[in-house]
């Protein structure tokens, strides 16, 4: 009796000591995760990324982020392998990229061969959301610490909160306006976009999201997209439901199609028609050189040598300002603004139109280095 | 139209959510248990912890003291700021004053030693972990100052989980604080707990707090930390303690990434210099780098975190592969820091306040301090009177195995030599001419005489194949009977170093490591030759030697064995010669005459 209460204690505490085996945990999900590079490397934009496996076979789930924009993704598998892959589908609404890893004399549509450690996705995203105040680990080649077989970094953190995702930047720069889970660890850092965060046991949970800042508390948000996850979204006309779920299970197939979205445009706001001088300076002054005719601009009466210092009553500094404060805007927008002309002050109604046939390119391109 | 208000936050509806969580009554009895746990180890190892200050106090940066003497680990991004006397803070609220010992530039690490206010009292020490087990997942807790924030010295605790281990860094600021082989923790560290240590739950120290990544979010805390491995520290701590102004090392060679494209990597070796080690050692363009002090080579980063953890010139196994064959050996690093770095650019966290940095009034104060009395100036050192310190102290346990200082007269030494295959009887004799001069002489089978120290440098080699075994005797007697002032300069503690004693049998060796003895080194400079004698750190005894006759060329390695006592002095009764890569062959000393 004695010997079984000794045993009884012993067992008691060796799974307390197994509540928490994080170390093995992180040992367990990392050959499931996969270290992607690609497109970007300049000022802000991060050229790698993390993935999940979610496929014997080689499918990788991400968020969908520049980096992807590339006619190749070159991944690292855990144990060091590195391979190429390509982009299956991308659908930014639901901020997610399926890719698939690409093995040499085979067609992407083709079995690989391969037979990879990956997340059963489908049974996880079945699984009952997490809950505020639980425990979450994160796991991503955050700020490419990693390469080839090199670990992961494994985040501990809790989850603040289910919620909508309303915070955004214009429609380009975050299209996802589904449920998140916010994590109160800094878990998106650059790179973290597309790595799993799981459970204490390692379930997946979700995929960890960009880096968005909030622009009124100037914090940056730690969030990831539920596996499970649901946007209302417009379709043309129509109101559709999209689910990550479906997205992957068509994506898989090769079946699925991305929702048609507004064109591009809406990121850099309503077509106005001025012609800066040039942008020089860190703060250009946004002084008017021309303006094309016949544009909005040129129908407000705008004129060479006007300096814009005011819309709708905000204080513009900057070429870059005036920018930036049109993006928020659309075809039909009518702004006010105070221009300085000589030495008076005039106000001018602009009424912001349709960019004409070739929009301007909605990213930056990229530096000389 | 209120355009600039389409950012709602999350959070109010967050703060609502938390609020409404079901509470569970009761509380796991595990959790309880962990929780105590959790603090008795804070408790445990906070008094140790030092807020390591400019002198007279302010905030600045962190540290934790690592035995009862008061020495204690930091970063050199902290002390560079303030050397060498500065303040010390401990958790008792007491402001200590401290003395810079020793320093490690590149590897971010500075050694300090707080002086007690009572001589003799005895500082809270914690005691150092091995950082090779710690793993990815791993509880940690971080100790230290953040943000200056506490002005009684009490440190802030902060928990976490290590993010990754074997991480590599690189230089942040002129060449220096390069993070090689680190600690990467979401333990959050701020400036101000730069220095400060990283514990395991156990409480023992793993690592020295002083890096993150921090991109665009500013200079706190992202999540992503990053610690210098306390195994790194230990290869260090020996050359710390004897006030060396340290330097990393490289193997003299280039190693790429086999295959880049291809599925597996593999590391070959590329450009080899020929003032290198590796390169006498025989190691060609193309082969294969298989495993380097004992870890597998698979990746770039994998190489730099490994020659990222050792002094300049400790030897240490290195296996790579030509063709078939696999191949052993030991290769010497050379020294990294071609010229000097002074100080660091910005560095990362930088250090809480900057605003109180001492002005000069307080440097003049410092002097006055008694730290200040444990301060030396000299070139290359980072303080010479520790390195004053730790000869005394090797010499001084070195003479409890004899005191040779009166036996300067002639030396002659009889026994027998198995060497450069042939055998037979063996006569040492070395005595001191009259003008100044030493009278060389060593007969196995012929004779082989020199005279020190106007032998041409060929001489010096002799007898041939040895590397210069005369000349490495001669420096022996020298060593024994005059210490310091038989030799015309460098003089000096060397740090520590392994040393790796060859098979008695001679067979060829297949594990170096496990031959690895750690050694307080005495480097002494005697008719321009340098020679390094190794002291066995265990009991002080004199087991090893390389003498560098010639520049650029190996060293005689001398392995002293069978000591036995002869009138009252432990004497080595076998002395086996190691050039380059050979066995030069083994003598027996079985008679000593050794006159005052």
């Amino acid at each position: 009796m004695r010997l079984f209460v000794i045993a009884l204690s012993a067992f008691l505490v060796s799974s307390a000591g197994a509540a928490d085996p994080f170390p093995s945990v992180a040992a367990k999900v990392n050959p499931k995760v996969v270290k992607l590079f690609g497109a970007g490397g300049f000022r802000g934009v991060a050229n790698y990324g993390s993935g999940i496996l979610i496929s014997a076979d080689g499918h990788i789930l991400t968020a969908a982020s520049q980096m992807l924009d590339s006619a190749e993704i070159v991944v690292h598998l855990a144990d060091g392998r590195k391979m190429k892959a390509a982009v299956l589908v991308t659908e930014p609404i639901l901020d997610s990229a399926l890719l698939k890893i690409k093995v040499e004399g085979k067609k992407l549509d083709e079995p690989t061969g391969l037979d990879l450690e990956h997340f059963d996705y489908f049974e996880a995203a079945k699984r009952p959301k997490a809950q505020p105040g639980d425990w979450i680990l994160g796991f991503s080649n955050q700020f490419e610490i990693a390469m080839r077989d090199e670990h992961f970094s494994i985040q501990k953190g809790v989850i603040m909160a289910y919620t909508k995702m309303h915070g955004r930047r214009g429609v380009f720069d975050f299209p996802y306006q589904g449920d998140v889970y916010v994590i109160d660890q800094i878990t998106n850092n650059p790179g973290a976009a597309g790595g799993p965060l799981t459970d204490r046991k390692g379930n997946l949970l979700g995929i960890i999201g960009k880096e968005i800042k909030n622009t009124l508390s100037e914090t940056w948000m730690n969030y990831a997209i539920p596996l499970a996850a649901e946007v209302e979204t417009k379709d043309g006309d129509k109101t559709v439901t999209l689910s990550l779920p479906k997205f992957v299970e068509l994506g898989m197939k090769g079946q699925y199609k991305p929702v048609k979205r507004p064109e591009t445009v809406a990121s850099v706001g309503g077509y106005h028609g001025v012609i800066f001088v040039p942008n020089v300076l860190e703060k250009t002054p946004p002084y008017v050189e021309d303006v094309v005719t016949g544009s909005p601009a040129d129908k407000a009466g705008l004129r060479a040598d006007d300096l814009v210092s005011f819309i709708d009553g905000e204080p513009i500094y900057s070429i870059k300002m005036f920018h930036d404060y049109l993006k928020r805007t659309s075809a039909g927008t009518k702004l006010r603004l105070e221009v300085r002309r000589g030495e008076n002050l005039q106000t001018v109604e602009l009424t912001l139109g349709e960019y004409p046939a070739k929009p301007l390119p909605a990213k930056p391109t990229e530096p000389k280095k | 139209m209120k355009l600039h208000h389409l950012i709602p936050l999350p959070f109010l509806a967050l703060l609502g959510i938390v609020a409404a969580l079901p509470r569970s009554s009761a509380v796991d009895p595990d959790v309880v248990k962990a929780e105590k746990e959790r603090l008795a180890i804070v408790a445990k190892v906070r008094p140790a912890v030092v807020a390591v200050c400019p002198f007279g106090g302010g905030g600045h940066g962190s540290g934790v003291i690592i035995d009862p003497e008061g020495y204690a680990l930091t970063n050199f991004h902290v002390t560079a700021d303030v050397s060498p006397v500065m303040s010390a803070g401990l958790a008792d609220g007491i402001l200590y004053d401290a003395v810079l010992v020793g320093q490690d530039k590149i590897g971010d690490v500075a050694l300090i030693k707080l002086v007690p206010k009572k001589e003799g009292t005895p500082f809270p020490f914690v005691a150092l972990g091995d950082s090779d087990k710690v793993q990815a997942g791993d509880w940690s807790l971080a100790m230290g100052n953040p943000f200056g924030l506490s002005t009684d010295f009490t440190p802030t605790v902060t928990y976490g989980l290590v993010s990754g281990v074997n991480r590599y860094q690189p230089p942040a600021g002129g060449g220096t604080l390069e993070y090689t082989d680190c600690i990467q923790i979401d333990t959050s560290i701020n400036p101000g707990n730069s220095g400060g240590p990283l514990f395991n739950m156990k409480g023992e120290l793993i690592g020295i707090n002083g890096r993150g990544s921090f991109d665009k979010r500013g200079r706190v805390n992202s999540g992503v930390g990053y610690a210098i491995s306390i195994n790194q520290i230990k290869n260090f701590l020996g050359h710390f303690k004897a006030g060396l102004d340290t330097d990393h090392a490289t193997l003299g060679a280039t190693v790429e990434t086999e295959n880049e494209d291809g599925s597996l990597s593999e590391m070959k070796f590329g450009t080899i210099l020929e003032e290198a080690d590796v390169f006498r050692r025989g190691v060609k363009p193309g082969d294969k780098l298989i495993s380097f002090a004992g870890r597998p080579m698979t990746s770039t980063n994998q190489y730099k975190n490994i020659l990222g953890i050792f002094p300049k010139e400790w030897r240490l196994p290195l296996s790579y592969r030509r063709e078939n064959s696999r191949k052993e050996t030991l290769v010497r690093l050379m020294g990294n820091m071609d010229t000097p770095v002074d100080r660091p650019q910005p560095m990362q966290p930088r250090p809480g306040q900057p605003g109180q940095r001492p002005a000069d009034p307080t440097k003049e104060k410092a002097k006055r301090s008694p730290a200040f009395k444990l301060f030396k100036e000299k070139k290359g050192y980072a303080n010479w009177y520790f390195n004053e310190v730790e000869q005394k102290r090797t010499l001084d346990a070195f003479h409890k195995h004899g005191d040779f200082a009166g036996l300067t007269g002639a030396w002659a030494i009889e026994g027998t030599f198995n060497a450069n295959d042939r055998k037979g009887p063996l006569a040492l004799a070395i005595a001191d001419g009259s003008d100044g001069t030493i009278d060389a002489k060593l007969t196995m089978n012929v004779p082989f005489a020199i005279k020190m120290p106007t032998a041409e440098r060929l001489q010096l080699q002799l007898p041939d194949n040895s590397g210069g075994l005369l000349a490495a005797l001669t420096h022996w007697r020298r060593l024994l009977t005059m210490g310091e002032k038989g030799f015309t300069q460098g003089f000096s503690h060397g740090g520590m170093e392994p040393v790796y004693p060859p098979p008695a049998d001679g067979k060829p060796v297949e594990d170096w490591a496990k031959l690895r003895v750690d050694c307080d080194v005495i480097r002494a400079n005697y008719a321009g030759i340098e020679g390094k004698w190794y002291f066995d750190r265990k009991d002080a005894k004199l087991i090893a030697a390389e003498v560098q006759v010639l520049r650029d060329e190996d060293p005689c390695e001398l392995y002293f064995s069978e000591f036995k006592a002869v009138d009252g002095r432990t004497l080595p009764h076998r002395v086996d010669i190691r050039w380059g890569d050979k066995n030069y062959g083994s003598l027996s000393f079985t008679k000593f005459d050794l006159k005052k």
